[in-house]
């Protein structure tokens, strides 16, 4: 009996373990992102950081508190008397910093996204397309969830023909003499810049010839640009250009040189002048003498989108010029002058990654002998006042709640900037998972329109942007139908799964290219809504040529209800990129009605 | 007897028959990995991750139906004919163990190699298919799966109880692998003809399946009453033709010993 009795406390043990094993592995499985929020116990929109050690944009300041009320800081400083039940966060160990800008980027569908999920809250960028900067401006007026960093954009270079900044396949007008910058100013304007880039390059620093605007109409189109109220900017790279467009009046310089040390009486000068200086040391040094490999390796992969990995380890053709070692300690030498730097990445040349650069350009400028307090000034206060750019950079009553948690005390070291705790962007939290990544395979990618509401039903079948069609499995040789129509405001779409292919389906597509099926680039959007009902409904996205598309399933009640899906959380490298979304039914067999209306792309 | 040592002897028959099962690698093998195996070619390599989760996750449900029904029909079917034949059973029934402690061993062996299988198949669906489920959704799919032993041990019972000895082996082979297909737990059944589909409404995996689907919102949309019925009302069948068979084979064996 006593063998039995041990036998049954032994069957009892493995009964139990057996049983807590099964639970742990339940408990473990991995849930769909969207279900766990981006919280995960950091509050948003309207909270308070306690007891944090801030930098201001100006100075650390320790023990302060910082409270955020929807999306705008209401109130910084030492022990505020905050309400009770104001959710608040410990920030004891932690800094907090203005959310960073940049000083020189040039934006892309992909890049916003990528900038703010390593802090980067604004880019100022030195030209992209036209079209692009005016649809996405906007967005910085808004006050909410956004997925992308703040855009300020010169818009359109100004150049020679053939000159730097044409070869990159965005529209570029030319200006051929001085008689036009006032006209090329306007339109500029008319456009939308938020200030003037005029490149003032002919390639010697680089052993190139490059046609190149003359001084003269540099000087004309700087005058234009302060005629029409505009800052202008100059892209140099030589230490006699860099003289000149001081001379001309320019506001700042977006590049340092380094083909020649500047002596301490030149750098007075620029002093003098107030102009401002955008060093760019992440496109001066060679990657492998700056820390962006060793930035990378401390960096999560999955924050990584496609692109960054790839301008990450690309290189300039032929290597970088001489003179990284110049560069440096020409921003040595204007630092000790007094002269105003920015921080600012040029990403995403070769050898950068967007938002990641930012924090290896920190860790140049300390090289270049910036204490912590003034690099972070210069990625933040300095950078907002050089460009004009109101209620950022600075943790003050009245700017947007854009601010970052960094783990480590950055006063004693800023190299650790990187190690971030949290991103809050117009106060709300980013998520620092990778949503975007690269262009599909093939296509080339359009880009989307600002507008989000893609058809509302009211006046028809029509989408704002885009095209609606239908689409079912005849396309894998299946005859399953759909049809199509619009009652009372609302997409009806009705139709028949028939058996005959693997997957079936039917129902309606919203295609958003000009062409079937171009993709086009949504990043920076954040989910789609549909209002369905009746039937269980699928939703397809796809940039993939081949092979099932990524899908989400939901299921459409009898009473209309919103459905909201997150494009990062189709189970696809590229959800950014919409080549089409499909609202169908899948199997099983049989009939099936169901109706959409009020769909938004965001 | 005393509630405790009943209960002793209910736990140390359904430990022993884990044991005896576990020695038994021509049934532990097979019906351990063989959904482990689909799965992995269905769900993890045909449904190639990154493209659609679609595939993975509902082959996710059915081959845990079918993870399910192995051990719960050869347990019950296979193992008690042959027990039966080889006289353990009849060496079972003249000690004093209740009958009631033979049935619950069995059916507790069903249920913890039912569990093996699942958590295998959840952690190969999570990790190597990359299916992600709400948490709930998780707990209630094992449920519902584990559920299941009830109904097919019911029908391994049944079986068990007329089938004698090696072509007990057979006649659930010829049960399990058919049904399993029939019922959709291969390949979705709304991919076969119309009297296939008409057959599935017949059979215990079909609507276990659909239970299990329902779950993770890829059902066919019937009502949870229907299957919960249907399932219902075929185990008491089952039961009551095992019933039948056990008292067959009662009669039959006094014949012979007079």
């Amino acid at each position: 009996m006593k063998s039995a009795r041990h036998l049954v406390g032994r069957s009892l043990t493995w009964l139990v373990v057996g049983v807590a094993i099964f639970t742990g592995v339940l408990a473990t499985l991995p849930v769909p992102q969207a279900a766990e929020g981006p919280a995960r116990g950091v509050p948003e929109e309207t909270f308070a950081i306690v007891d944090v050690t801030a930098f201001d944009g100006e100075a650390f300041r320790q023990g302060w508190d910082v409270w955020v009320e929807e999306g705008r800081i209401r109130h910084a400083g030492p022990r505020l008397d905050l309400p009770d039940d104001l959710p608040r966060l410990d920030g004891r160990g932690h800094t907090l910093i203005p959310g960073l800008i940049d000083g020189h980027v040039h934006s892309f569908p992909s890049t916003l996204g990528d900038a703010l999920r390593f802090g980067v809250t604004t880019v100022l960028d030195q030209s992209t397309d036209p079209a692009f900067a005016a649809a996405v401006r906007p967005a910085r007026e808004e006050v909410g969830r956004g997925t992308g960093a703040d855009l300020f954009s010169a818009g359109m270079t100004a150049t020679a023909p053939e000159g730097h900044g044409t070869q990159y396949g965005i529209p570029v007008e030319t200006l051929t003499g001085p008689d036009e910058a006032a006209e090329w100013v306007r339109a500029r304007k008319a456009e939308g810049s938020d200030w003037i880039k005029i490149i003032y390059e002919d390639g010697s620093a680089f052993d190139m010839e490059i046609p190149s605007l003359d001084g003269e109409t540099v000087a004309a189109v700087i005058e234009a640009a302060h005629a029409e109220g505009l800052a202008a900017v100059v892209h140099v790279s030589t230490f006699e250009t860099a003289l000149e467009a001081m001379a001309f009046g320019a506001d700042g310089l977006v590049h340092v040189w380094r083909d020649e040390v500047v002596s301490e009486a030149d750098a007075r000068r620029f002093a003098e002048a107030d102009i401002f200086v955008v060093p760019t040391l992440s496109v001066m040094v060679p990657a492998e003498d700056s820390d962006v490999a060793e930035l990378v390796r401390e960096t999560d992969e999955a924050m990584l989108s496609a692109i960054q990995r790839q301008t990450l380890s690309a290189r300039f053709p032929g290597g970088l010029a001489e003179g990284g070692d110049v560069a440096m300690e020409n921003v040595r030498r204007l630092r000790a002058a007094g002269v105003r730097l920015v921080a600012g990445t040029d990403s995403p040349n070769p050898g950068t990654g967007t938002g990641i650069s930012m924090h290896g350009e920190l860790r140049l400028l300390a090289r270049a002998g910036m204490g912590s307090a003034e690099a972070l000034a210069a990625a933040t206060s300095v950078a907002a006042d050089a460009f004009g750019v109101a209620e950022r950079g600075r943790i003050a009553e009245g700017h947007l709640a854009d601010l970052v948690l960094a783990r480590a005390d950055l006063e004693e070291d800023v190299s650790r900037s990187h190690d971030i705790v949290a991103i809050w962007k117009d106060g709300y939290l980013v998520d620092r998972a990778v949503a975007s990544a690269g262009a599909g395979p093939g296509a080339e990618i359009a880009r989307a329109p600002a507008a989000t509401l893609v058809a509302d039903f009211e006046d028809g079948f029509e989408a704002s942007f885009g095209a609606w069609d239908v689409t079912t499995d005849k396309l894998t040789g299946g005859s399953s139908t759909a049809n199509v129509a619009v009652r009372d405001g609302a997409l009806v779409v009705t139709g028949e799964i028939a058996p005959g292919t693997a997957f079936p389906w039917a129902g309606v597509i919203w295609m958003p290219g000009e062409q079937p099926m171009q993709p086009v680039d949504f990043s920076g959007r954040e989910a789609t809504r549909g209002d369905g009902r009746q039937y269980s409904v699928m939703l397809i996205s796809s940039a993939e040529p081949a092979g099932p598309p990524p899908t989400m399933t939901f299921i459409a009640p009898e009473e209309w209800t919103q459905v909201e899906i997150r494009l990062e959380d189709f189970p696809t490298a590229t959800p950014e990129v919409i080549a089409g979304l499909a609202f169908v039914a899948e199997g099983p067999v049989g009939t099936f009605t169901f109706e959409v209306d009020e769909v938004e792309v965001r | 007897m005393t509630p405790g040592r009943r209960f002793r002897i209910y736990l140390l028959e359904a430990r022993f028959q884990v044991v005896e099962t576990l020695r038994e690698p021509m049934f532990a093998i097979p019906t351990l990995t063989f959904p482990l195996i689909f799965y992995l070619f269905f769900g993890v390599i045909m449904g190639a991750r990154g493209v659609s989760l679609a595939v993975p996750t509902y082959v996710l449900a059915t081959y845990g139906v079918f993870g399910v029904l192995g051990p719960a029909l050869f347990g019950f079917g296979a193992g008690l004919a042959n027990e039966r034949d080889t006289g353990v059973l009849l060496l079972k029934q003249t000690t004093p163990m209740p009958a009631g402690a033979y049935l619950f061993a069995k059916v507790m062996a069903a249920l913890i190699f039912g569990a093996v299988v699942v958590a295998a198949l959840f952690l190969m669906a999570a990790h190597a298919a990359g299916v992600a489920l709400y948490r709930w959704q998780w707990f209630a799919l094992a449920g519902v799966l584990l559920a299941g032993v009830i109904p097919f041990c019911a029908l391994g019972l049944a079986i068990g109880a007329w089938a004698r000895g090696r072509s007990a082996v057979a006649v659930v082979n010829l049960v399990f692998l058919p049904m399993a297909m029939l019922s959709g737990l291969w390949l979705p059944i709304y991919m076969f003809p119309d009297v296939m589909q008409d057959i599935a409404l017949a059979l215990p995996a079909y609507h276990h399946a659909q239970l299990a689907l329902k779950v993770i919102a890829m059902d066919a949309g019937q009502s949870v009453r229907m299957h919960l019925a249907v399932l219902v009302a075929e185990t008491l069948v089952f039961l009551a033709v095992a019933a039948l068979g056990f008292r067959r084979a009662d009669s039959f064996s006094m014949r012979r010993s007079r």
